[in-house]
């Protein structure tokens, strides 16, 4: 069975008729990096939501179908019993500080305080999980005087060291700047290596083309592909929905008109397929 | 960029080595003693034997005199000469201004009264000085104070930070959009008006996802929660805890019978 598993799930807010989610069904398999596209509102973060427990038990409203994460249904478990298996970080690094720590290293305890593991563990694996993120440096700083980047490792971290199933990411690097985007990048990259299971919303195509194992891309509350990077980033489905293509999709593309490019060669999505695409084409003239 | 989160200093001493919750059943001792009235001198007595002592054994005197001069004396020098100008009865008037007296009563009065805050106060202080909020916030929470309780006392000792931070990344936003921050007096206030909106309406939807960030971090588990610091407590400690609370309870007896 696989780790998360979402069911024809319709669900509405509160304060709305229009459905945000409309018959979703997803499967994320364990150890897998799964990346959400989609256009402005299209329900990217209400997945999200959805899949971390806030929707239905935080937010409220009218949620139709089965969420389940290893084997645990949704509408039957708790919020604070379901984060334990699906850790969230969002956008805005800095209300996701707790607000009642001083230090970066006691920022990162806070979620094993709450969970009331034992001190000694709690240092070895606080330790661990700054170690594995590349922020051992911040431990003494204080959460407050931290670059939006470095806020950003540090909630991946606090959430990280809890050791979830699941990490879900709403677009975590949409309000950083350049650098610090491309580090909580290469951290997310890290986690996933280390084996743990990745969905997240990102806008950054080239990013999505180079990290996911699988893409859905969504309009409107609904799925509207599904499949590997290459399938998904190079369908003509996604610029009719007004989602982002990948520039090496674009340049390919344009290059095909002028017959730069070969019309065999699959579409581009990265970089190295593009160089690739690119020399195979010009043999062929 | 470092900021001062607390009072507290960071040193190596008996003080800072006692469990918080001594500290704290000392500090209400104090405080109990020198609100009950059982002698008119006994706050001048505690604040000057007991308490300038115990801010040399912690090894805070400096910073408690500084705060002390430029804090406290302010604030309890207005309160007595309120409270002698004010205070309502009194017959042996010592000067007058303008229909105002100055009597011996009222005088006796605004110093018992500055006294009893000065001391109180600076028991706080003592106990801020030597005591990492953390630590206070966490050896409570052990003892089964509310968890929801001790999150907000240590948010709130959090919130002149953050409210730095913002305004900073608001400053930094509003000047890159060409709206001048520095310079005359007129710019600054100018520059402020529009810095009320977001620290306060950005605030509401802050409340809603500082509220998801904590319950993602089971803040909420129905779990007994553990402690990143180690809160030392001995059995001498917990004796001298109810050796104050024996003090407290005979001063109140003592009270109440000499009536
Ligand atoms: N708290 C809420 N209450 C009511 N409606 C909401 C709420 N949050 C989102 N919506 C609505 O749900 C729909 C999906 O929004 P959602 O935020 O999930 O989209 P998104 O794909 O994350 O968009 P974005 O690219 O802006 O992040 C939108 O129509 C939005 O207006
Ligand atoms: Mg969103």
């Amino acid at each position: 069975m696989a780790l998360v598993e979402l069911s024809s799930v319709t669900y509405t807010y509160p304060t709305t008729d229009k459905p945000a989610l409309k018959d979703i069904n997803l499967k994320v398999e364990q150890g897998e990096f799964l990346a959400i596209v989609g256009s402005n509102e299209a329900g990217k973060s209400t997945l999200c939501y959805t899949i971390s427990g806030f929707i239905p038990h935080f937010f409220h409203g009218d949620l139709v179908g089965e969420v389940q994460v290893a084997g645990l249904n949704l509408e039957e478990s708790k919020l604070n019993e379901w984060v334990l298996n699906v850790g969230l970080v969002f956008q805005n690094p800095f209300n996701q500080i707790s607000g009642s720590k001083f230090t970066v290293f006691e920022e990162i305890a806070f979620g094993l305080e709450n969970l009331g593991v034992k001190r000694s563990e709690m240092i070895e694996r606080v330790e661990r999980a700054m170690e594995l993120t590349g922020i051992s440096d911040l431990a003494d700083r204080s959460p407050y005087s931290l670059s939006g980047g470095q806020q950003q490792k540090v909630a991946l971290t606090s959430i990280l060291v809890m050791e979830p199933q699941v990490f879900v990411l709403d677009e975590p690097t949409s309000q950083l700047d350049p650098i610090g985007a491309r580090e909580v990048f290469e951290v997310i990259k890290e986690m996933s290596r280390a084996g743990i299971t990745v969905i997240m919303a990102e806008h950054k195509i080239e990013w999505v083309a180079e990290f996911a194992d699988r893409v859905i891309a969504m309009h409107d509350g609904q799925i509207i592909i599904e499949g590997s990077p290459q399938e998904v980033l190079t369908s003509p489905l996604l610029p009719e929905h007004g989602i982002g293509t990948s520039r090496y999709t674009q340049a390919a593309k344009q290059a095909r008109t002028e017959g730069l490019f070969s019309e065999t060669t699959p579409l581009p999505v990265t970089l190295d397929q593009a160089v690739a695409g690119f020399s195979g084409g010009n043999h062929e003239d | 960029m470092h900021q001062k989160l607390s009072f507290y200093v960071d040193r190596d001493s008996f003080l800072h080595h006692l469990n918080p919750l001594t500290k704290l059943t000392l500090v209400l001792t104090l405080v109990i003693l020198s609100f009950l009235g059982l002698s008119y001198w006994l706050p001048t007595i505690i604040f000057l034997f007991i308490i300038i002592p115990l801010s040399f054994l912690g090894k805070v005197a400096q910073e408690f005199f500084n705060a002390t001069v430029k804090l406290l004396l302010p604030v309890v020098g207005f309160l007595f000469v309120m409270q002698a100008f004010f205070h309502p009865d009194g017959t042996q008037v010592i000067f007058s201004i303008w229909i105002f007296d100055v009597t011996v009563e009222s005088l006796s009065f605004a110093y018992l009264t500055a006294s009893r805050i000065l001391t109180m106060v600076a028991s706080f202080l003592i106990l801020l000085l030597t005591t990492h909020p953390s630590d206070l916030m966490s050896d409570l929470t052990r003892r089964g104070v509310s968890g929801n309780l001790s999150y907000v006392i240590t948010s709130t000792l959090q919130i002149i930070p953050q409210m730095q931070v913002k305004a900073g990344t608001i400053i930094d936003a509003q000047q890159s959009r060409g709206l001048e921050t520095t310079g005359n007096v007129f710019n600054r206030v100018k520059a402020v008006v529009p810095l009320v909106g977001p620290l306060v309406f950005g605030s509401l939807v802050e409340v809603e996802e500082r509220a998801i960030a904590i319950e993602a971090r089971a803040f909420t588990a129905p779990l007994k929660k553990t402690s990143l610091r180690e809160i030392p407590d001995r059995a001498a400690e917990r004796a001298a805890r109810w050796i104050f609370i024996g003090v407290i309870i005979i001063a109140i007896g003592l009270r109440i019978w000499l009536l």
